[in-house]
């Protein structure tokens, strides 16, 4: 089913190495895949397996340190940090385990930041903040200080965050970790449902509950892609 | 980022911690407050000083046996060299003078004056040729001037200030009456406008007589000061360099010897007393200096402790696209910003100290209005000084670093 899609990601025999005291640890040792546009893919792995290095990668804060990584058609493996920083701008939204929410900035103001950093003009800003906190119902919340939310409201306001600069990719790193499982499946239904309506997720998590959610699962262990299975979608959650 | 929405966060992380703010700055406050302060109270002495020490108006100036000295030992070497003034020298100058309008001469000695028990200690008795009281000028609050024509005939006239007429006739009219001056009895004849005190000094413990009458009772001893009113004010120099002349003539001064008489100028006098202000300015500078060095590492220590407390902050606006600039600015920004408030604080205290000073005590303390700005302008410079440390730290901290750290 992936083929319809154009690629977003494309990894080539992706290595990441760090020197540790003596000897030299390596975190990834030749991943390669494809995930195309509009594909919904879960991460997994125990701790230790890669799947924090490759998120980081896949992301753009880190670099690899052998191999390819061609974002959108474009060859990211080799920037440097302010065009890698534009590239964490335009092409991916973050979705944290904490949220990582300014704790003194509303909703409003959390979910602008990205677009501060693209030096978009403040009316416009607000525009396109005040959409995103409306594609996951949020609107009324707007003005609330992280303080007065829930947390499965914060969680709605950082990916409302990662929407509003309409990037290629939503990464989200154990997205439901923080929260009851509850509105675990709450936040779970939000991300079906933003699949649908064309968006690209990788989701990286050790729960196998919320990894069947996916469309595919990438496995990984010790550094290296274990198993990569597509899925059977599942009937999606009501909302 | 823009300029403003850097400014709107450092602001708010300013007020959302409000005793760690204020304790911060309280070494920028205080050397701002410091520096400002001593600018208000030098700025209001110079006015002072320029208003009130300085008895002549412009024109005038007054030749003495010392003129102004302001180092010891300039001073023991003019005992020795200079010789007294007479009264004759003031006469050659009136005579030979192109250049000046009026020339008077004054003694001075100082006495005590009793009438019907009532003692004032310390007056300065002057002996006056007619022309001092319209050089200096005195103005008149009863009765006149004392004449050419009662110098000439020594007539025992006294012309008075305002402190020894209230004190010596304090229910009285004193025109008409007598006062005993050393061993004569002299009639009033005129009492001066009061001309309020310099430094806690009174200007108006004062009685004029006759020059001729003085060294009567006081002898010829005291040297003579010679006040020279120029005819053009703008020709100042050349009436000082004529009068110069006529005196080293008179004197038989070989022409490399120094002068054996200084004189005195309402602008000599100002910038003498500029340049004592202006050594007591350097010292606070140097002083409040560091009180503002020790400031700027409380803001940069202050920095460094924000740094690492708002690393999340740091890596998630990484994440979302700021790069290492857009970090290092909005830091920079803040630190700046602490500062420059810690300065406005200092200026308003500073303003207010000047304000009790001027309004409480005869000393017109104001700054002008360049200090503020300059005392901004430093606050600014601070910042940014002991902000670029921190604020280099923040922006290349490791986002996925950053982001790990604990909340």
């Amino acid at each position: 089913m992936g083929e319809n899609g154009s690629p977003v990601i494309e990894i080539q025999d992706l290595w990441r190495s760090y020197e540790m005291a003596a000897a030299e640890v390596h975190a990834l040792q030749g991943v390669s895949l494809t995930i195309r546009k509009n594909e919904y893919v879960a991460i997994m792995g125990p701790s230790g397996s890669g799947k924090s290095t490759l998120m980081n990668l896949l992301g753009c804060l880190d670099t690899p340190s052998r191999g390819r990584y061609v974002l959108n058609g474009r060859l990211v493996s080799a920037l440097d940090d302010d065009e890698l920083a534009l590239i964490r701008n335009l092409e991916i939204g973050f979705v944290f385990q904490t949220f990582n929410l300014l704790p003194r900035a509303t909703a409003l103001h959390n979910v602008e930041l990205p677009l501060i950093y693209s030096r978009m003009r403040k009316a416009e800003r607000r525009e396109r903040a005040r959409e995103a906190l409306r594609a996951v119902d949020l609107e009324d919340r707007m003005l609330h200080r992280p303080n007065e939310l829930s947390g499965g409201q914060r969680q709605r306001v950082a990916i409302a965050r990662a929407l509003v600069t309409r990037p290629s990719l939503l990464l989200a790193d154990e997205p439901t970790g923080n929260l009851d499982s509850a509105v675990g499946v709450e936040i779970l239904a939000l991300f079906e449902r933003l699949h649908r309506e064309g968006n690209t997720i990788v989701l990286i998590t050790h729960d196998r509950d919320v990894a069947a959610h996916a469309q595919r699962i990438i496995v990984l262990r010790d550094g290296r892609v274990e198993s990569d299975v597509e899925q059977a979608r599942k009937e999606p959650v009501a909302p | 980022m823009s300029l403003l929405e850097g400014i709107r966060i450092a602001l708010g992380s300013l007020i959302a911690n409000p005793l760690r703010s204020f304790l911060t700055l309280l070494g920028i406050i205080i050397g701002i407050t410091a520096i400002v302060a001593v600018i208000s109270v030098i700025n209001g002495l110079n006015l002072y000083v320029a208003d009130k020490l300085s008895n002549q108006g412009p024109g005038v100036f007054v030749i003495t046996r010392f003129g102004l000295i302001s180092n010891h030992e300039e001073f023991l070497k003019a005992i020795r060299r200079n010789k007294r003034l007479r009264l004759a020298d003031a006469n050659e100058l009136r005579e030979r003078s192109e250049l000046a309008a009026a020339v008077g001469s004054e003694v001075h000695s100082t006495d005590n004056l009793t009438l019907r028990g009532e003692t004032i200690k310390n007056v300065d008795i002057g002996g006056i040729t007619a022309e001092i009281l319209q050089i200096e000028p005195y103005e008149v609050d009863g009765g006149r001037l004392i004449t050419a024509s009662e110098v000439e005939h020594t007539v025992p006239v006294a012309f008075i200030g305002a402190d020894v007429a209230d004190r010596l006739f304090p229910a009285v009219d004193p025109l008409g009456r007598q006062i005993r001056v050393g061993n004569r009895n002299v009639t009033v004849v005129g009492i001066a406008k009061r001309r309020g005190s310099v430094f806690g000094f009174s200007r108006d413990n004062f009685v004029k007589i006759p020059i001729s009458l003085h060294q009567r009772l006081y002898g010829v001893r005291p040297s003579v000061n010679i006040s020279v009113k120029v005819a053009d004010p703008s020709r100042m120099a050349d009436c000082m360099d004529e009068a110069r002349l006529i005196l080293r003539m008179r004197h038989h001064l070989k022409y490399d010897a120094p002068d054996d008489f200084g004189f005195l100028t309402a602008e000599g006098v100002n910038s003498l007393w500029e340049n004592l202000t202006r050594i007591i300015f350097r010292v606070a500078v140097f002083v409040v200096g560091i009180s503002l060095v020790v400031g700027g590492i409380v803001v940069m220590n202050i920095m460094l402790v924000s740094v690492i407390e708002r690393r999340r902050e740091i890596g998630l606006r990484k994440a979302v696209g700021a790069r290492p600039r857009d970090i290092r600015l909005q830091f920079l920004i803040e630190s700046v910003v602490l500062s420059s408030v810690g300065g406005v604080i200092g200026i308003s205290v500073a303003w207010l100290l000047a304000w009790t000073i001027r309004t409480y005590s005869p000393l017109p303390a104001d700054y002008p209005a360049w200090a503020p700005i300059l005392a901004f302008l430093v606050c600014g410079s601070i910042g940014v000084f002991f902000g670029l440390n921190p604020a280099a730290k923040a922006a290349r901290l490791d986002p996925i670093e950053a982001l790990r750290a604990d909340a």
